[in-house]
């Protein structure tokens, strides 16, 4: 049996290593094993933009380390508190670093697929953030866009079931549909009990303003106050995000679909629906482009106070939070309704929804209550035809082609 | 942008077979290993207490343990007087205002700036005779009593107007029915911040919303279409708020008497936190997260006088 070694093989190719390469390799070799030490268990960070707002001081912000720790566990050992309606047993597959049980089944499905965007935390701070244009999803406001749902109200489980498994056409957000439906159930639940916790973490930070003198800057750590007045108003809302649907009467089946795109295409460059001004002139999303989203202008806004504040020493602090714990903003980009690239779903009931009840966290405004209904679905149709060309004939579309039109 | 949390796994693992020459290693290997040492394991961000573990697990055991046990019934029934009483008071502004900043019209001009009228920033209203700072919010904290317990029937109007809202800070009661209103020949669109609204306005027309929770402090109104549109609303359940004249002064009526009533002061250039304006006022307990305190005896009108707002409170 004739058995090679490495050493072998460089003396035959008469390329030993030089005394700098040894030391080298040397250097490689102990800093590849020690790293920067071992590795510490998966922690959730603190939201420090919010901490650093509230000017919280570092008792403060060790209370409320130690009051999520108490509420929800940590990355490795989630835990679900009954109020908050979610399962622990799936938390529990999403949880922890990614490994097999003990029948094969694989855990830690959430760093497996997840964190790498959106963070251990779901503060979307995760390595790869930065790269990612729009950036990925923070979930700790609790807000989400692409949903069945009114408004201001949360997304039930299975919107957010459908989004993993179509992802979000137009961004970095990919399916999962390869998953199956026990592990996407599991990422969902886990997504939204990060989502309790960052809400409910938002609302213990803010509850120190509130405080009376006489608390002496602590929050109480009464089951009333951190269950009934800052975790229940918020599960609540996840568990009666399915009662908050809206409404979609059918469109009629024979309806005149011609007749149907030229209303809305004029309710589109109206004033009543007004969507020009923002899709722009062109449907290119040529309109009101300077505008922020929630989460980036939450970090606009308080850029401004931290650069006009007199307060130095905090504001030196404040200038390293937003370096090391925020991205820098961008403004949000109308759609540019051309392209036939839907982000919320493609189906004529997802435009509904979305013209409905507008996006949440976007500046995109609702229509409900002064476009009726009816009107709605012109919209929706004009909207469906606009990446397509009419070609005189009924019904016959090509694709559009930008130049041969402006 | 962060550069190396915790869980990410530190550079030198690139290190491996496939390098060549002997030359390539060394030098690659340096860089490694100056990038290493430079910045890799060292956390540019700021940092932050690590959550006491057995404090946390104490008080988790106390909150599954003590399902409905032990809650706090504190002051919350402290004495509570009869009748009704009025506080009123003036904020002027000590000092000289800078000129307002003509704001950044840019969209449906024809409308927006008719006639060559450039909008203005209405931050800081002063009175150019008395001095009187508009625009200060002031409301209870927690009172034991509220005279009329329902919202008024009728609706608060809250109209725009030439691309600005008429009302740059304004109060409703949660439950009370706000007509939304647009008095342009253009589109807008009204978004309460920390609300469910974010609605169209069609030229001429109006919608009604209905807060259904206090906002706290002041929450921003903003247009989305015209982005330099900017107001505030305040929503309290018990409706004692006071917003200041373009005189300074407010007035507050049919206040529980015979309480200690706290009430919240708000400026929108405030340099407090969120907005709290504190005061040098010893006499009413004035402190710096913007609070005051007074006590208001049946039918009595309490003034609390003049309330000089340094320039500095309103960052110059």
């Amino acid at each position: 049996m004739n058995t090679t070694t490495s050493a072998d093989i460089r003396h035959a190719r008469g390329q030993g290593p030089t005394w700098s390469v040894k030391i080298v390799l040397a250097l490689l070799v102990v800093l590849g094993s020690t790293g920067c030490g071992t590795t510490p268990p998966a922690w959730f960070r603190l939201n420090m933009v919010e901490a650093t707002k509230q000017k919280l001081t570092s008792d403060q912000e060790r209370q409320v380390a130690t009051l999520l720790a108490a509420m929800f566990g940590t990355p490795d050992d989630p835990v679900a508190l009954p109020e908050t309606g979610l399962d622990e047993a799936k938390l529990r597959l999403a949880a922890g670093p990614v490994r097999s049980d003990i029948v094969g089944r694989k855990n830690g499905l959430y760093r497996e697929h997840c964190a790498h965007c959106h963070g251990v935390t779901g503060d979307a701070l995760g390595p790869t953030a930065a790269f990612l244009n729009p950036y990925p999803r923070d979930y700790r406001p609790g807000i989400y866009k692409f949903k069945s749902t009114e408004r201001a109200d949360k997304p039930t489980h299975a919107d957010m079931t459908r989004i993993l498994k179509n992802g979000i056409p137009g961004t970095s957000m990919p399916s999962f549909a390869l998953l199956s439906e026990t592990q996407i159930d599991a990422l969902v639940e886990y997504v939204k009990y990060l989502s309790i916790r960052g809400e409910t973490e938002l609302g213990l930070m803010r509850a120190y303003f509130e405080l009376d003198d006489d608390a002496e800057g602590k929050l109480p750590e009464t089951r009333e106050f951190l269950v009934g007045e800052v975790l229940e108003p918020v599960a609540e809302k996840w568990k009666t995000a399915a009662d908050a649907l809206i409404p979609v009467p059918e469109m009629p089946a024979d309806i005149d679909m011609v007749a149907s795109i030229a209303k809305g295409r004029e309710l589109f460059y109206g004033d009543k629906a007004n969507c020009v001004k923002c899709h722009g002139p062109t449907a290119m999303g040529d309109g009101q482009a300077n505008d922020y989203d929630d989460w980036n202008k939450t970090i606009v806004e308080w850029t401004k106070e931290v650069v006009g504040t007199d307060d130095k020493q905090w504001a030196s602090r404040a200038h390293r939070v937003l370096d090391g714990d925020s991205l820098e903003p961008r403004t949000i980009p109308p759609r540019n309704l051309r392209r036939g690239i839907y982000r919320g779903g493609r189906r004529p009931l997802d435009l509904y929804y979305r013209i409905h009840a507008g996006i949440n966290g976007a500046p995109m405004p609702a229509a409900k209550g002064t476009v009726p209904p009816e009107d709605i679905w012109h919209i929706v149709n004009y909207v469906r035809s606009l990446p397509y060309e009419l070609d005189g004939e009924l019904g016959a579309d090509r694709p559009m082609v930008a130049r041969d039109r402006f | 942008m962060p550069t190396c949390s915790r869980s990410e796994s530190s550079a030198p693992a690139i290190a491996g077979p496939g390098f060549r020459r002997g030359s390539g290693i060394a030098r690659l290997g340096l860089a490694l290993a100056m990038v290493s040492l430079g910045s890799g394991c060292v956390d540019g961000r700021v940092g932050q207490p690590a959550a006491d573990a057995d404090a946390a697990e104490r008080v988790r055991v106390a909150l599954v343990a003590s399902t409905d046990a032990a809650v706090e019934t504190g002051v919350e029934a402290a004495a509570t007087g009869t009748g009704w009483g009025t506080l009123k008071g003036r904020f002027v502004f000590a000092g000289t205002p800078a000129e307002a900043k003509a704001l950044a019209v840019d969209k449906d001009t024809e409308v927006c700036s008719k006639d060559g009228v450039k909008l203005l920033d209405r931050s800081l209203l002063v009175d150019p005779s008395s001095k009187g700072l508009a625009n200060v919010v002031l409301f209870v904290r927690k009172s034991s009593r509220v005279k009329d317990s329902a919202p008024p029937e009728k609706p608060l109007v809250f109209d725009q107007k030439q691309c600005e809202f008429i009302t740059p800070v304004f109060a409703a009661r949660v439950g009370q029915s706000i007509d939304v209103h647009n008095s342009d020949p253009v589109g807008h669109n009204t978004n309460i911040a920390g609300t469910s609204f974010n609605q169209l306005i069609p030229a001429g027309d109006g919608t009604l919303f209905k807060p259904e929770a206090e906002t706290g402090m002041p929450t921003m109104v903003t247009c989305n279409i015209h982005p330099w549109m900017k107001a505030y609303a305040v929503f309290r359940k018990d409706g004692y708020v006071g917003v200041s004249a373009a005189d300074g002064s407010f007035t507050i009526p049919d206040l529980p008497a015979g309480e200690t009533l706290e009430f919240q002061v708000w400026h929108e250039r405030s340099t407090g936190p969120s907005g709290a304006l504190g005061l040098a006022k010893p006499d009413l307990k004035w402190t710096p997260k913007g609070r005051f305190q007074v006590k208001i005896e049946a039918d009595e009108v309490k003034d609390i006088g003049t309330l000089e707002v340094p320039a500095a409170a309103l960052g110059g």
